[in-house]
């Protein structure tokens, strides 16, 4: 599967650069995870806060959706969730702006080690995944919810 | 806050407040080590210079650590001479700072120092970070003669016999762990590990036993009750201490080894990773 044009961007961005660039470039993302918080006002389609056990700090998924169906995330995390954790969010806020709740479960983990690199994948830093796997189980609750209110809907 | 006087070794554990007086000092080495691979990069003390558990201390092909000539290499890049102390600081409550220092004591480096509360603490204080890498004159770091394994770091053997003779294990995990209703930590993936459990005759104390809310290590009379008058553990006991992967039992190594002064402390790195993994190695569960 394709990946969609903004995630492909940043994918083929990352893939060229050496380790060191790419970790710099990493942090400028992470340096950028502030900027993907909610802003005053913002009504949102869907909320998940949680703490769980694959991450050492809270981590907050909010969704929207614009009349076209296209998603749009704003994520916070807590002090104690790992840089690459948030590189990963401003990269996947940024990615996956604008692609569908279905589309965005299609989407392969693989690009990953493509962005992170060999190196920065490893024990204790798995956690480099995570924000997909949220950002993916957002993207099903809204599905099935939407269904669900569609079969009502029929009855 | 000063530094608890009652501890055996005080000398090892320096305040925030005193590695900030002392950023300066030529004979000094600050050196951050964490968890997090790239929190060295967002920003970090003024001078520090910054070793990573897997690249600079572990060797990349065989399950082991650096090897003599890699560590003389290690300090030589980073400007430390065996008369340099080192300061060691991190993040997750200094567990990587203190692996990071048992391995220097593993090739025998004598100066080691570790900064009470870690880097939580200097953050949350205001003091200084920058993002700004130090680059240090290479030194001549003479190559250490050998590793000094059989004194302060226990192999499967090693471990397997201290259960068999019922002599002290600590596992420093928490307690869902130990108790084998998990098999990896609160709050962290999965790790590879196929059984839940504890070596035999292990006794759990968690390495958190050991500090504050702000990561600062309790006073020399609570971590006396807890290991001494609770645990029951005597100064000239030989001990070994076990985790995951050999990070958090560093943590419980340094208390008992600097803090409340026992002798013979070992830290089995190879901890739950190779003994949960390994055939034949017997577990127990408790409920």
């Amino acid at each position: 599967m394709s990946y969609p044009s903004k995630l492909s961007a940043i994918i083929e961005l990352f893939s060229g650069l050496p380790d060191a660039e790419k970790r710099e470039t990493l942090i400028a993302y992470a340096d950028q995870a502030k900027s993907q918080e909610p802003r005053e006002g913002e009504a949102f389609d869907l909320e998940d806060i949680r703490k769980d056990e694959e991450c050492t700090d809270t981590v907050a998924i909010y969704l929207r959706l614009d009349e076209s169906g296209g998603s749009h995330f704003r994520v916070t995390l807590g002090p104690q969730v790992q840089t690459l954790t948030r590189a990963m969010s401003s990269i996947l806020c940024k990615g996956l702006d604008g692609v569908s709740p279905s589309e965005i479960l299609e989407i392969p983990a693989d690009f990953v080690p493509k962005i992170v690199g060999a190196e920065l994948v490893r024990l204790r830093s798995q956690t480099v995944y995570y924000l997909l796997t949220r950002i993916k189980g957002v993207a099903k609750v809204w599905l099935q919810r939407q269904r669900g209110a569609s079969l009502e809907n029929d009855r | 806050m000063s530094i608890d006087s009652n501890y055996v070794h005080p000398e090892v554990l320096v305040t925030t407040e005193w590695v900030e007086d002392h950023l300066k000092d030529s004979d000094l080495r600050i050196i951050e080590s964490n968890e997090d691979v790239l929190l060295y990069d967002m920003g970090h003390l003024p001078g520090a210079v910054h070793i990573d558990w897997q690249r600079d201390l572990q060797d990349h092909t065989v399950r082991d650590y650096i090897q003599p000539e890699a560590f003389a290499a290690l300090c030589s890049r980073n400007g430390i001479t065996p008369e340099t102390t080192c300061v060691f600081y991190g993040d997750k409550s200094n567990w990587w700072s203190c692996y990071a220092l048992w391995v220097f004591r593993l090739f025998g480096h004598e100066k080691v120092k570790v900064m009470d509360g870690g880097r939580d603490k200097w953050i949350k204080e205001g003091r200084p970070l920058t993002r700004e890498v130090p680059k240090y004159p290479a030194t001549q770091y003479p190559v250490p003669p050998k590793r000094r394994d059989s004194e302060i770091r226990a192999f499967f053997d090693d471990a397997l016999a201290q259960s068999k003779a019922k002599q002290p294990l600590i596992d420093v995990r928490s307690p869902g762990e130990f108790k084998g209703l998990v098999t990896h930590m609160p709050e962290y993936p999965q790790e590879g590990v196929l059984r839940g459990g504890h070596i035999p005759g292990a006794h759990s104390i968690p390495w958190k036993e050991a500090v504050n809310p702000d990561a600062t290590f309790k006073s020399a009379l609570e971590l006396k009750k807890i290991y001494q008058t609770d645990l029951g553990l005597k100064p000239e006991d030989e001990i070994i201490a076990y985790c995951r992967i050999g990070e958090r039992s560093s943590h419980t190594w340094f208390v008992l080894t600097y803090l409340l002064g026992f002798d013979n402390v070992r830290n089995y790195d190879g901890s739950w990773t190779e003994w949960g993994n390994r055939v034949g190695a017997p577990i127990e569960k408790s409920l």
